[in-house]
């Protein structure tokens, strides 16, 4: 038996070949268009409209949320896919599964939309699918990644401020045009290490971006009314109960993600 | 349909022969399937469905269908800014899919309030068009007259004309921002009109996204019936035939695309689209010398702001970093007509930026500005203009502020040579007297796309046969043919200084481009169209789209549909061919003054030229009307009252 595998709060899987895989965004490259976040848009056939927030229909965002040339300075704003995924950790029936290439995924069947990944997530970039309130975020395009092709906003971007690759060479990609530009890595230690890495010219908030502690499973709040919810609310119906009470029961040890609330891990 | 709630659009499923009650043949991919027509005296809207496939197989989309829908639908006495005018605006198949360049056009039609006699046709990209598909809809049909200033709000089932009282009055920019702030969305996009539509200037715009103008005259409609704006958000997008084929064919096309792909370093320096063959336009066309136009560009900071999922990164914004200018802002589409409108008045530098910034924001049509102000100068200089007509303004080729001053006097039609600045350049000529009427460049009264064409065969055809507004028909210099057609065309290199062979290049052209707009792309993401699967890729992407089977030979008589359709539409308002090369501004074909192209003149061979054009397309050489077996070629039997009865009468 593998043990530290076994000891992973959440599911783990291999889509390609297991090597850790990452987006660069360089935000001196940026230009807010947001042709990224109209491609997310396409590629997952969501609706177009409420580009200015993440939510159930949009899980990317460029900031600040003004118009396309009203500011000089951007940000991009999505699932970070932490590799050391709090929302996997805490969601009670482990419809999350974390890639080892570096998507963090929601299973859409799994999951009962007990809403406790979106109140974790430390960047709240998950949202909420207006019909059947089941939580929805980017897929790092885990079927594009599948097939060898980039996520499709990076795909997308006209001005070159997006890339994909290997997590070291990104690493070190964004090491270096920190270096070169007096500009900081953002995402490479941030709850852990993120496989969204950043290159920022300004402060992390300038961009839009959250503070957040460099640990794993940095300290986050389930509210009580999730929970309350969750334990006896419609939400999931009773088989997404029956399903959240065997894991308890099997993985016992993963409960202090949720339910002691201010827990790091 | 009924309205489910108070306040509501009452919104009815209208039909007749044209738009089906109940379709006979399924919707192809790439459309929302409805019209919604617009009755601004009645506020009444109705949602109309499409037209059946077979005929959506023939036109496609954007001008041709909308003009389709225009020659069925006006009034055969409706005049441009009455009360019966319409105005038909159209997407096509590909417009907001998001998966190929270009993809962000609407076109609208209409009678032209600056010629009178030839059709109007005002294109933009920008988000606007995305945003109407967005709210469910590939067009729209407005009618009637607004009882007070109003602007149309649509979002998906909720249609309402809503009181424009805070916004009228300001330009398009403020406007811009105030409806998004009323309407509550951030995403909403606008086309607006500024002052000069709302003064009912006859060359004024519809502006939309900051910068993005349909020209034409469209604001003067808008204006006359007291529409400020036109509001559209939505979550829908257009369904597709086969998504993955459309994503393959639109990586393609953005491979064509890669090389004339716009940076910021070309904004930093480039005079303009003139600067391509070295002429731009000087003191009312009397130049044609590029010196220090683009002094100070390389001070300013740029940055590239690309239409709805476009990766040829066209538009731009500027903030001015140097001179009396500096810290000021400005938003420009990729054309550059602007440019060389200023340039026409004396001005260079970061003076054309700012005044460009004014002109949009007033919503004038910028050729329209440069010709009839570039006339009033050198009447000024010839002193047959003087103070006490120019409200005290002294026109000093270059004087800033003289300008500034003149695109608000003739926005807002103040004193004498305001409002003659506003009602365009024939009629200022005429005010004027003496020799001015030599002096002045315009096309059937219009005006062509304010660049110097004059070394250029193939362009000066295309703006002499093009309906009088600014923006032509579609064409382009192109001296080789397409390597994806080599099948069935293959000519070229043609001389540039030789009229052989450019009639046939400028009719190709011309369909392709039409073809392209049709589809609901913008020809700037077509810009070369010889290049290697420019063509193809682009036709992948129609198909993937619809799932039809169209060829290349398909989108040709689709582009000349369109064409032989705006010759119909002219021929029922009194345009004929003779128009073409008889109703134009003196100088416009007069030989080049100065520089490299000095002394040549397409005049010499006129009328063959554009004789050659019309027998080409199968249009009559004098008359402009298309022969029987045209319109039978083409399918548009239907519109054989406006044939030429013989074909050399």
């Amino acid at each position: 038996m593998n043990a530290p595998l076994e000891r992973t709060p959440y599911p783990v899987a291999r889509l390609l070949d297991g090597q850790a895989r990452a987006i660069l965004f360089d935000a001196a490259k940026c230009i807010g268009c947001r042709q990224c976040v109209e491609a997310c848009k396409d590629w997952n056939d969501l609706p177009r409209g409420d580009t200015g927030r993440i939510g159930g229909t949009t899980w990317l965002t460029i900031e600040p949320p003004v118009m396309e040339g009203q500011s000089s300075v951007w940000g991009r704003n999505s699932c970070m896919h932490c590799q050391f995924p709090l929302c996997a950790a805490v969601c009670p029936v482990e419809a999350i599964t974390k890639y080892e290439e570096g998507p963090v995924v929601i299973d859409p069947a799994r999951c009962i939309g007990c809403g406790f990944c979106i109140e974790a997530c430390p960047w709240q970039v998950i949202g909420r699918n207006r019909a059947g309130g089941k939580a929805r975020k980017c897929t790092l395009c885990q079927d594009r990644l599948a097939g060898g092709v980039s996520p499709f906003c990076v795909s997308a971007c006209p001005a070159g401020a997006l890339e994909f690759g290997l997590l070291e060479e990104v690493r070190a990609q964004a090491r270096q045009r920190a270096a070169a530009n007096g500009a900081t890595v953002y995402g490479g230690n941030e709850a852990g290490g993120t496989q969204v890495l950043h290159v920022l010219n300004r402060t992390p908030a300038e961009h839009g971006l959250a503070a957040v502690a460099a640990q794993r499973f940095p300290p986050h709040r389930v509210g009580l009314g999730a929970i309350l919810r969750m334990l006896f609310g419609a939400s999931g119906g009773l088989s997404g109960k029956w399903r959240a009470l065997g894991n308890a029961l099997r993985k016992p040890w993963r409960l202090k993600y949720r339910y002691w609330p201010g827990r790091g891990g | 349909m009924t309205a489910e709630e108070p306040g509501m659009a009452q919104q009815v499923m209208a039909a007749d022969d044209l738009f089906p009650a109940t379709r006979k043949t399924p919707l192809p991919g790439g459309y929302m399937g409805r019209i919604l027509r617009v009755n601004l005296s009645t506020e009444n809207f109705e949602v109309l469905p499409l037209p059946e496939e077979p005929l959506l197989k023939k036109l496609w989309g954007g001008q041709a269908l909308a003009l389709y829908i225009l020659l069925r639908e006006l009034a055969a006495d409706a005049q441009p800014l009455g009360p019966d005018a319409k105005v038909v605006m159209m997407t096509g198949p590909l417009t907001a899919t998001g998966l190929t360049p270009g993809g962000t056009k609407m076109c609208a039609v209409f009678l032209s309030p600056i010629t009178g006699y030839t059709l109007g046709r005002a294109a933009t990209s920008g988000f606007w068009p995305m945003a109407l598909r967005a709210a469910g809809y590939d067009g729209l049909i407005l009618e009637g007259v607004a009882r007070r200033p109003s602007y149309l709000y649509i979002d998906e089932e909720r249609v309402e004309l809503r009181d424009a009282s805070p916004v009228w009055g300001l330009g398009t920019r403020d406007t811009e921002n105030r409806l998004r702030e009323l309407v509550g969305h951030r995403d909403a996009r606008v086309a607006c009109i500024g002052p000069a539509g709302e003064h009912v200037v006859p060359a004024a715009m519809l502006v939309n996204d900051y910068n993005h103008n349909a020209a034409h005259g469209l604001g003067a409609l808008f204006g006359s019936k007291k529409l400020k704006a036109i509001v559209a958000r939505g979550t829908r997008r257009p369904p597709l035939h086969d998504k993955k084929a459309l994503i393959d064919a639109g990586r393609r096309w953005r491979k064509v695309l890669e090389p004339t792909v716009y940076t910021v370093q070309q904004r930093l320096k480039s005079p303009g689209y003139g600067g391509l063959w070295g002429a731009i336009t000087r003191n009312n066309w009397r130049s044609t010398v590029i010196t220090d136009e683009a002094r100070g560009f390389d001070q300013n900071r740029v940055t590239l702001r690309p239409c709805f999922q476009c990766q040829r990164l066209c538009p731009w914004d500027v903030e001015i970093g140097e001179g009396p200018h500096k810290g000021k802002g400005g938003h420009f589409n990729a054309g550059s007509e602007w440019m060389d409108t200023f340039y026409n008045l004396g001005l260079k530098g970061n003076d054309v930026l700012q005044l460009t910034e004014r002109i949009n924001d007033l919503g004038i049509e910028c050729g329209h500005f440069a010709n009839a102000a570039g006339l009033a100068f050198e009447a000024w200089e010839k002193g047959l203009l003087q103070a006490d007509r120019t409200q005290g303004l002294v026109l000093q080729w270059g004087n800033h502020a003289s300008v500034e001053r003149l695109l608000e006097q003739c926005a807002r039609r103040e004193g004498w040579l305001g409002n003659l600045l506003a009602e365009g350049v024939e009629p200022l000529a005429k005010a004027l007297g003496g020799d001015a009427p030599q002096w002045a460049v315009h096309t059937k009264g219009g005006s062509p796309a304010q660049h110097d064409w004059r070394p250029r065969i193939s362009d000066m055809l295309d703006n002499l046969t093009g309906s009088g507004g600014m923006k032509s028909q579609g064409g382009g210099s192109y001296a080789v043919s397409p390597r994806d057609l080599a099948n069935t065309e293959q000519w070229g290199p043609l001389d540039p200084a030789l009229p052989e062979g450019w009639a046939r290049s400028q009719m190709l052209a011309e369909q392709l481009k039409q073809a392209c707009g049709l589809m609901g792309c913008c020809w700037f993401a077509l810009i070369d169209i010889n290049a290697e699967d420019a063509l193809n890729s682009m036709m992948d992407s129609l198909n993937a789209t619809t799932g039809w089977n169209m060829t290349l030979e398909d989108a040709r008589a689709a582009g000349h549909r369109s064409m032989i359709l705006q010759s119909i539409f002219g021929a029922q308002h009194g345009w004929r061919a003779e128009h073409d090369w008889k109703h134009v501004g003196p100088r416009f074909l007069e030989p080049v003054p100065d520089g490299k192209y000095q002394g040549f003149t397409i005049a010499r061979w006129l009328p063959d030229i554009v004789q050659e054009y019309y027998r080409l397309s199968g249009r009559h050489e004098l008359s402009g009307r298309p022969l029987p077996g045209t319109l039978e070629r083409l399918g548009l039997e239907e519109f054989a009252a406006w044939a030429e009865r013989e074909a050399r009468p």
